[in-house]
């Protein structure tokens, strides 16, 4: 008996403790409320849909609420800062949590993340899809429980509550619109691609051809699958670098792969060539490059939505209307954000700092 | 042709048979070898910078992070095994050579990164050798516990390396050829010696010809295919030296998919799933076969998508040959 008694007591100490540590360091990112909120100061977008700190008040009282967030993955950095914006606004309201799940990439996965959520009872749902048709299901659920929809980054072409997003065909134009002007309409260029059927990649290519249709003078070579990565594109650039003589521009759709492939033009003897780098993905480390003449344009592809998806969120459920919302030819209504300009030599200084991650870029092997 | 007919010499058959085996590893063997031969001989005609010096030394520079894992690989096969694992523990030691490196030397950084895949490895080894889980199933899920290990140790965002000595380490040349090849070779010129000239070797494909024959006389089964699983741990660990230092970032996904890489290569190379038979001088050959296959499609600007095609037929049209070959 006293086994007993002893054995419940400890269970108990330990499901206390660990809700204690639960309440001290957010999911996945680990930090704590304090350094989120911190890292809410530099936040690019918080004048959006702006919210004042504090508990958030709906029909009159401050019950707990529950923000569910599917996010497609966190297997890369530009997720995490994605939903550590979004814990950041959370952080700013002592009555609302967040339940986050980890779609891993996996639109069978994401589908029952999303289905969880709505078991779980949460009050509002933010999504940032795997794939856009595919999650058509989910969002179709949760709108039928009546329960806001906040779509981030990737639209879901069904009934929402609002669409938040950016597009990377967009992007892409802008960044290869800097290399034709760069190259003067004239060169040859190898392209590194994201790992090859993933949306960004089918987007960010998509865009960069739409610009190379009115510049015939400039011949892309080869093609090569970077995988968002530094491994896979060091190989793929040697092989370029062995087969073509003549390079002018590596365009990239990842920093990640832009830096592997200086590294491999550094590696073959080549940085006299003076090959041009365009790239994607718009962390400090990236501006980090663009201003030390590594990287000639970075695509600047913001993570910073998470916060504005979580005020969408507590909007709609304070009753309050979304300023900014239009009807898009999509079902739903879309929130545009402000222009984010292509990071180049002119404006980088300005944006170190806006971008996402801390960490520095590695050593030019060219400089 | 009496070899052939045992019947006529009765008390030859043990001989006559392990005849047959040599002459038909010898066919694997040079049948691998002429493979690579041939794709070379193909390759230089579609390319004619793909036999320039700079291009050989980026093949085997391109080759060495699978080409180690491949090594590793080899003995757990070799032993009817597998491990799964190895990508994901590669990426445990990749991220940990970059977190050290943050506050400690390379001599620190080096060791305590190998000794953490060797770590790994020997809970494996446990496990399939102790524990009764079978290989497939206990690195399996060691391929998922160490991804979560990595990602935990780095939150996600990539560690960068900015220590000199160490990138030199990954992109430099000793004696005109790159560092990591020459990290390849001494590991496969350890293995090569632990395989057949000590009595663990013999009995690691004793281990995988008849486990039950080789506990008969008198092999410790379970200590010695631990000791392969944590090997194969170790290598995976050399392999992340050669990958961090290369790239100079420790990101977490470093590595994903590369057993399957490894596991291609070790097939290839002619070493039987079913254990017992193989080399690593034959992982070597399928290690270059996949190497150059990859290396000639890039520089012919083959389409990646296509490129997938290639590979996947390589693998199974080398394993066809050699099936047909072996049982010739």
């Amino acid at each position: 008996m006293k086994h007993l008694v002893a054995t419940t007591a400890l269970v108990a100490a330990s499901i206390a403790a660990s809700g204690a540590a639960a309440q001290e360091t957010m999911p996945i990112s680990g930090k704590t409320c304090a350094e989120l909120l911190e890292q809410y100061e530099g936040l690019p977008f918080t004048d959006v849909l702006p919210l004042e700190a504090g508990p958030i008040e709906v029909d009159g009282s401050t019950d707990e609420i529950v923000i569910g967030f599917s996010q497609t993955g966190f297997n890369h950095p530009w997720r995490i800062a994605m939903l550590e914006a979004a814990q950041a606004e959370a952080c700013r309201h002592e009555n609302v949590s967040m339940i986050v799940l980890d779609g891993n990439v996996d639109v069978a996965k994401q589908n029952n993340d999303v289905r969880d959520l709505i078991a779980r009872g949460v009050d509002a749902v933010l999504l940032s899809p795997v794939e856009s048709a595919a999650l058509m299901p989910a969002a179709r659920a949760v709108m039928n429980e009546g329960i806001p929809l906040i779509v981030m980054d990737r639209d879901v072409p069904t009934e929402k509550t609002l669409f938040i997003g950016q597009s990377n065909v967009t992007m892409g134009e802008r960044v290869a619109e800097v290399m034709a002007e760069d190259l003067g309409g004239e060169g040859n260029i190898v392209v590194i691609t994201g790992l090859q059927g993933s949306s960004p990649a089918v987007d960010r290519d998509q865009g960069m051809k739409n610009v190379l249709a009115d510049h015939p003078g400039i011949e892309v070579l080869a093609v090569g699958d970077g995988e968002w990565i530094r491994e896979p594109a060091v190989p793929i650039m040697e092989d370029f670098l062995t087969a073509f003589p003549d390079i002018d521009a590596v365009f990239s759709h990842a920093e990640e792969s832009s830096w592997g492939a200086q590294l491999a033009i550094a590696r073959a003897g080549r940085c006299e060539d003076g090959i041009l780098h365009y790239t994607f993905d718009g962390s400090n480390a990236g501006f980090t490059s663009v201003r030390d003449g590594t990287f000639r344009a970075d695509g600047n592809y913001t993570p910073f939505i998470g916060d504005i998806g979580m005020r969408a969120a507590l909007y709609t459920l304070m009753g309050m209307e979304i300023p900014g919302a239009e009807e898009y030819g999509q079902p739903g209504v879309q929130l545009a954000l402000p222009d984010s300009p292509t990071v180049t030599e002119a404006n980088a200084e300005e944006w170190i700092g806006r971008g996402w991650g801390d960490f520095a870029p590695p050593l030019d092997p060219c400089q | 042709m009496s070899e052939t007919t045992p019947s006529s010499r009765p008390r030859d058959g043990a001989g006559t048979r392990s005849r047959q085996q040599i002459f038909s590893a010898l066919i694997g063997r040079t049948g691998v070898l002429a493979a690579l031969i041939l794709l070379i001989i193909v390759s230089s005609f579609l390319n004619d910078r793909f036999l320039s010096v700079p291009n050989l030394m980026n093949v085997l520079r391109q080759v060495s992070i699978v080409g180690i894992l491949a090594v590793g690989m080899t003995f757990v096969i070799l032993t009817k095994g597998i491990d799964l694992s190895v990508g994901s523990i590669l990426g445990v030691s990749v991220v940990l050579f970059a977190g050290i490196l943050e506050t400690q030397s390379m001599a620190v950084a080096i060791p305590l990164g190998i000794l953490a895949a060797m770590a790994l490895g020997l809970v494996n080894g446990l496990g399939v050798a102790f524990a009764g889980i079978p290989p497939f199933i206990m690195t399996l899920g060691m391929l998922s516990f160490a991804r979560g290990l990595a990602f935990i140790y780095t939150g996600g965002t990539p560690i960068p390396i900015l220590d000199e000595a160490f990138f030199n380490l990954g992109n430099g040349y000793t004696f005109g050829v790159p560092n990591p090849t020459l990290i390849l070779l001494g590991t496969l010129l350890v293995s090569g010696f632990v395989l057949t000239q000590t009595p663990f070797g013999r009995s690691v494909y004793a281990i995988g010809s008849n486990e039950d024959a080789a506990r008969l006389s008198g092999v410790p089964v379970g200590l010695y295919t631990t000791i392969v699983y944590v090997i194969s741990g170790g290598v995976a660990g050399i392999s992340g030296l050669v990958y961090a230092s290369q790239l100079s970032v420790g990101t977490p996904i470093a590595g994903q998919a590369y057993e399957l890489d490894a596991i291609a290569a070790v097939v290839v190379g002619g070493t039987s799933l079913f254990g017992g038979k193989g080399s690593v001088t034959g992982t070597l050959i399928g290690t270059l076969i996949i190497g150059v296959l990859a290396n000639i499609l890039n520089l012919t600007g083959v389409d990646p998508f296509v490129q997938q095609l290639f590979k996947g037929a390589l693998i199974v049209v080398a394993v066809f040959i050699m099936a047909r070959s072996s049982r010739a």
